[in-house]
């Protein structure tokens, strides 16, 4: 969306952009050449068809991020979680993974990490196993 | 200074990102039917499997977001998405499959999907949530951490529309896997679905005929669910399409299904796991004639 200064001849310059709660936008654009402003305003409806694209209006900020349209607009979202250093396993920890079906070995060894991290625990033992399958719920492992 | 909003260069701009995460992506399939009910999730999670455990890297992305279940078919449900250098890494499913779906970002269990939106807008949804579904489903595929992919396995939503729309999403669509039931009301809607993903330009690779009859334990024979057992043989002859596999009804395959652990990596022996592991070597040999 751009605005032409007939005056001037020239494209005017996105200067402000700001929201309201109950989904309007204004956006004032002013012209560098001869100093007129003016604001488009856009109503809620307006202003969601154009979100639902993904795309940024002028210079507001709104989700960001990666898949930050989606989770922003989702209702009853998850965090993501930061990503952090993986944890180092014990032989025997290794030992006890190596005992599981080999197909589910990887994704056995990304819960427990996960649950490590969030404990921030850096180790993985077999003791530490125990907690995370108690934790977890896990009848297996 | 800017002089606006740039709407069309920040659309290039997604598909270009798109593009580029996609680009460590040897092949994309995506497994469809325009029918729902017919095992599309089931189809995807043990063809990925089948390749899986033949060594393949795969990937798996539920395109249904209204209808989450690929996650609970691979085994991650429950798993917390982990931002990783800007985007997000898969949840690690079983054999090592790298798994991306809504149902892992949702919060309350059992909550249908909904999306937030300014107030007085309810009766309004219809106008941009098929917008907005679109661009989230550009997100999961964009922004998720594939790294590099042998194949990418797409489980599609059903309606034809849908298919088009992903269609239009993706840089490309590198086999198109069919997936019907032997009623004639899925093969009604079916043959409707294969004209219209070619006339979205997409190839179709083969059909797969799922829940084709219930073999007896006793004496062996399939018993037909559904009253004809032609119908799809004969559909796939009239449009040129490769019938690769029925696939018998088999109470395992539900419950690995739904213990997150696909037939084919929990009964390899089964018949049904053997028609998915000649369904994939179908497509390997599809996909590799294609390269």
């Amino acid at each position: 969306m751009k605005f032409l200064c007939l005056a001037c001849d020239r494209a005017m310059d996105l200067e402000t952009t700001a929201a309201s709660d109950g989904g309007a936008m204004s956006i004032v654009y002013a012209c560098a050449g001869c100093g007129r402003r003016m604001a488009m305003v856009t109503n809620a409806g307006e202003t969601q068809m154009v979100r639902s694209l993904g795309v940024q209006i002028g210079h507001e900020e709104f989700g960001g991020g990666p898949m930050g349209t989606l989770r922003g607009a989702l209702v009853q979202g998850r965090p993501l979680a930061a990503a952090g250093r993986e944890p180092t396993w014990t032989e025997a920890a290794e030992r006890r993974l190596a005992a599981a079906p080999p197909f589910v070995q990887g994704m056995v060894r990304r819960l427990y990490n996960d649950w490590a991290r969030e404990q921030g625990i850096d180790v993985i033992t077999p003791q530490v196993m125990n907690a995370a399958r108690d934790a977890l719920g896990m009848t297996e492992m | 200074v800017t002089t606006g909003s740039s709407v069309l260069e920040q659309l290039r701009a997604q598909r270009g990102a798109l593009e580029a995460r996609l680009s460590g992506v040897r092949a994309i399939v995506a497994v469809t039917s325009g029918k729902g009910g017919v095992g599309k999730t089931a189809v995807s999670a043990n063809l990925a499997a089948a390749l899986a455990a033949d060594g393949a890297a795969v990937g798996a992305l539920d395109a249904d977001l209204n209808g989450q279940s690929l996650a609970l078919a691979l085994g991650v449900r429950g798993q917390r998405l982990r931002l990783d250098e800007g985007a997000v890494r898969p949840a690690a499913g079983v054999a090592d499959i790298r798994v991306m779906s809504l149902d892992l970002l949702m919060g309350a269990e059992g909550a249908p999907l909904t999306w937030d939106h300014p107030g007085g807008l309810a009766a309004d949804t219809y106008a941009w949530r098929g917008m907005l579904e679109a661009s989230a489903l550009r997100e999961l595929a964009a922004d998720t951490a594939w790294g590099e992919l042998d194949v990418l396995v797409l489980d599609l939503p059903p309606g034809t529309d849908r298919f088009d729309a992903v269609a239009r999403i993706l840089p490309r669509l590198d086999a198109v896997v069919m997936v019907t039931v032997p009623s004639a009301m899925s093969l009604l809607v079916v043959r409707r679905a294969i004209h219209a993903v070619r006339e979205a330009g997409c190839p179709i690779a083969g059909l797969v005929e799922n829940m084709a009859g219930l073999r007896c334990g006793q004496c062996g024979a399939l018993t037909p669910l559904w009253g004809s057992t032609e119908g799809t043989g004969a559909m796939a002859a009239e449009l040129g399409v490769p019938l690769w596999g029925r696939v018998p009804f088999d109470p395992d395959l539900a419950e690995a299904g739904d213990s997150g652990r696909p037939l084919v990596l929990t009964h390899p022996q089964a018949e049904a796991s053997r028609v998915f592991a000649s369904i994939a070597a179908d497509l390997r040999a599809f996909l590799a004639a294609g390269a």
